[in-house]
């Protein structure tokens, strides 16, 4: 009895929480709006601007959500840029060399993500090293091979769907249909995350890959799935990516990794593992994008644009790091005994 | 002697040169003396920025800043002396000291608020890039002492002069985690942070002190490498990021902390940009480079988890980002 009502407790919170998180999020976003506007004129809310915006945060939030993937397992992928410069490259060379139809291009990139990730899951699972380095070197190796193989030429692709999907408008002119994309891949991450028992699974190893695996998690399999859905969003985001550029080229994804990173991590996908939340990865994209180009139409001079980027991304964590503090003395409470001083397991 | 061959970068090394020899006598180019000062001035520079992320990798951490960091050091220099006409060695002293201070910065975030490593120093070596580009405009410093000129294309022969600093800064890394109380303090926390804490040793400390020593070299690389371009650029650094790592772990440096092979490093310094030169003298495509690279790091670490076979348990080699005490929940 005291098991279920602490769980539905713990339940509680976590929605609590990551709604705090999310509502914070909401609260910045209002805050940067208003100020942009006030500062900058109405041509901030204009729907040209708000169309480029949700452009980018489309594409962005996904980025955050191939990253927040393998985070969750308290792993990282650094190659989300380098499987993204394979894609791009591929989609590309299928679209406008080989004269592929979409409907057999779209999956063969998402195929090829998948099998990307896979084998750097395979590779960590392997050696036994650590999702950093395997990552890195793998990051490398795609988009060095990315480059070698188009010797850096452009496609210029002329799909009328794809550029209707990137550069049309949905319902109305403020909104491009990527942000349809978007929202679709969160819903399913959340359905992942929470209505299914592979989501679960993830979050436990992420939590604590001792315990999920004394409990009877195959944990090869749960790490292989998070690089293979984060090869797939990397795919996806690739895609989304050529779909408003339309004149690709194999240096695409080669400054994914910041943003891929601050949408995560200021969406409150816990550094550590074990803890997600998809409307925060969403918001934190669309912050993060209302920021660049609010900045812009307050006529921040471009080369400044790179600072609040990482000045975000540290506020992120170290606001993130300050509420977990906060927080942890009352989550872990040891209830008698000496406060002992923790060490990695 | 025996060690020297044990070592693990030695066949790398041996492989190197036989692999030089034989492309000295198949191809012209290769061997010449002005090929060989090319190598050694990328070698001098690339060990410089291993050795920057080396001192932390020894304490079982990592730093994204150095190509940051460096840009910042490098528009400093260049400002300082271009601009604001302050003598060459002011200005590169100044410009030292702030990239040991950004490292201090970094240090002192991560030991304080106990966090990883790798997601302060991502944010802010993204804000020192953006400081960089911000406080120049994105506009190059053209006007370029002559001093670090002759330091980064002079050459005696082969020997090209940035070698002196390179190699001074090898000795003076490896000495110091050899024989300093400091330096042994360092490898302890890396090498285990149950026994380091026992004995005493504050792991903040050693954070803060590897990552301040990390900046400082990043800073003297910025420098080396300004005579190199001839051109104090903000994008200096923006490359870095794969190098740093991989000449130390080429160079054998356990990414589970508590190793320090400088000497590694110097020689994994020479072995990939003798790769370079050499892919680029048999006109492959400078892409072939970076696959090389990622590929390199990758034979380096496995060879390193072979040869250490059962050593000790890995404090990042599973789960790189799981700080102290995160464990319940």
């Amino acid at each position: 009895m005291r098991g279920v009502i602490g769980r539905s407790l713990g339940r509680l919170r976590d929605v609590l929480g990551s709604q705090t998180s999310a509502l914070g999020l909401v609260l910045l976003i209002a805050l940067a709006w208003t100020a942009f506007t006030t500062i900058g004129g109405s041509g901030f809310l204009g729907s040209f601007n708000l169309y480029s915006i949700g452009q980018l945060a489309a594409r962005d939030a996904v980025l955050g959500m191939a990253q927040a993937m393998l985070v969750v397992v308290a792993r990282m992928n650094l190659a989300v840029g380098g499987i993204g410069a394979v894609c791009t490259s591929l989609l590309g060379y299928l679209l406008v060399v080989a004269g592929a139809p979409l409907w057999l291009a779209l999956p063969l990139v998402g195929v090829v993500g998948v099998l990307a990730a896979l084998l750097m899951g395979f590779a960590e699972l392997l050696t036994g090293l650590s999702s950093f380095v395997v990552t890195l070197a793998f990051l490398s190796v795609y988009s060095g091979g990315a480059l070698l193989a188009t010797g850096g030429r452009q496609f210029q692709i002329t799909s009328p769907a794809l550029t209707k999907l990137g550069n049309g408008t949905l319902l109305s002119p403020a909104i491009c249909p990527l942000v349809a994309v978007a929202v679709a891949c969160g819903v399913l991450c959340w359905l992942l995350y929470f209505r299914n028992s592979l989501g679960w699974k993830m979050l436990a190893v992420g939590a604590n890959e001792r315990a999920a695996r004394a409990s009877g998690v195959n944990l090869a399999r749960v790490v292989l799935a998070a690089y293979a859905l984060s090869g797939l969003l990397s795919a996806v985001a690739a895609i989304m990516n050529a779909s408003y550029e339309l004149n690709v080229n194999a240096g695409f994804g080669s400054d994914w990794l910041l943003p891929s990173f601050i949408a995560a991590v200021l969406g409150g996908v816990a550094l550590t593992g074990g803890e997600v939340s998809v409307a925060g990865i969403l918001l934190a994209a669309l912050f993060y994008d209302s920021l660049q180009s609010g900045l812009t139409i307050i006529n921040v001079p471009s080369y400044w644009i790179e600072l609040p980027q990482g000045l975000v991304l540290l506020a992120a964590v170290l606001l993130d790091q300050a509420r977990r503090r906060r927080a942890r003395p009352r989550e872990v409470a040891p209830p008698a005994g000496p406060a002992t001083v923790a060490v990695p397991s | 002697m025996r060690r020297l061959f044990s070592t693990q970068w030695a066949p790398l090394l041996a492989a190197t040169v036989l692999a030089g020899i034989v492309l000295g006598f198949a191809t012209k180019q290769f061997g010449t003396a002005f090929n060989i000062y090319t190598i050694l001035q990328t070698s001098a520079i690339y060990a410089a920025i291993g050795l920057a992320q080396m001192v932390v990798l020894a304490v079982a951490d990592m730093s994204l800043a150095v190509g940051g960091i460096a840009g910042l050091v490098t528009i400093a220099v260049g400002g300082l002396y271009g601009v604001q006409h302050w003598p060459i060695g002011a200005a590169i002293l100044a410009g030292v000291a702030l990239g040991l201070a950004c490292g201090l910065v970094n240090g002192l975030i991560i030991a304080g608020m106990d966090l990883s490593g790798f997601i302060v120093t991502l944010a802010t070596g993204t804000a020192f890039t953006g400081i960089a580009y911000g406080a120049t405009s994105s506009i190059p410093y053209s006007n370029i002492p002559s001093v670090l000129v002759s330091l980064g294309q002079g050459r005696v022969s082969f020997f090209s002069y940035l070698l002196v600093p390179a190699i001074a800064m090898t000795v003076a890394v490896g000495a110091g985690f050899r024989w300093l109380p400091i330096g042994r303090a360092l490898l302890a926390v890396g090498g285990s942070r149950e026994a380091a804490l026992l004995s005493g040793i504050s792991r903040e400390r050693a954070i803060i002190v590897a990552h301040a020593l990390s900046g400082l070299l990043a800073g003297i690389a910025a420098v080396m490498y300004i005579g190199v371009l001839e051109s104090a650029t903000p994008a200096t650094g923006s490359e870095w990021l794969i190098i740093s790592f991989a000449v130390p772990i080429i160079g054998g440096t356990a990414l589970v902390g508590g190793e320090a092979p400088a000497a590694g490093c110097f020689v994994a310094a020479i072995v990939l940009a003798a790769i370079n030169d050499v892919l680029i003298v048999l006109n492959v495509n400078t892409e072939a480079v970076q696959m090389a690279e990622g590929l390199l790091i990758f034979a380096a670490v496995i060879s390193g988890k072979l040869g250490q076979s059962v050593g000790r348990p890995s404090l990042i080699g599973k789960k790189p980002l799981r700080t102290a005490g995160s464990g319940g929940a």
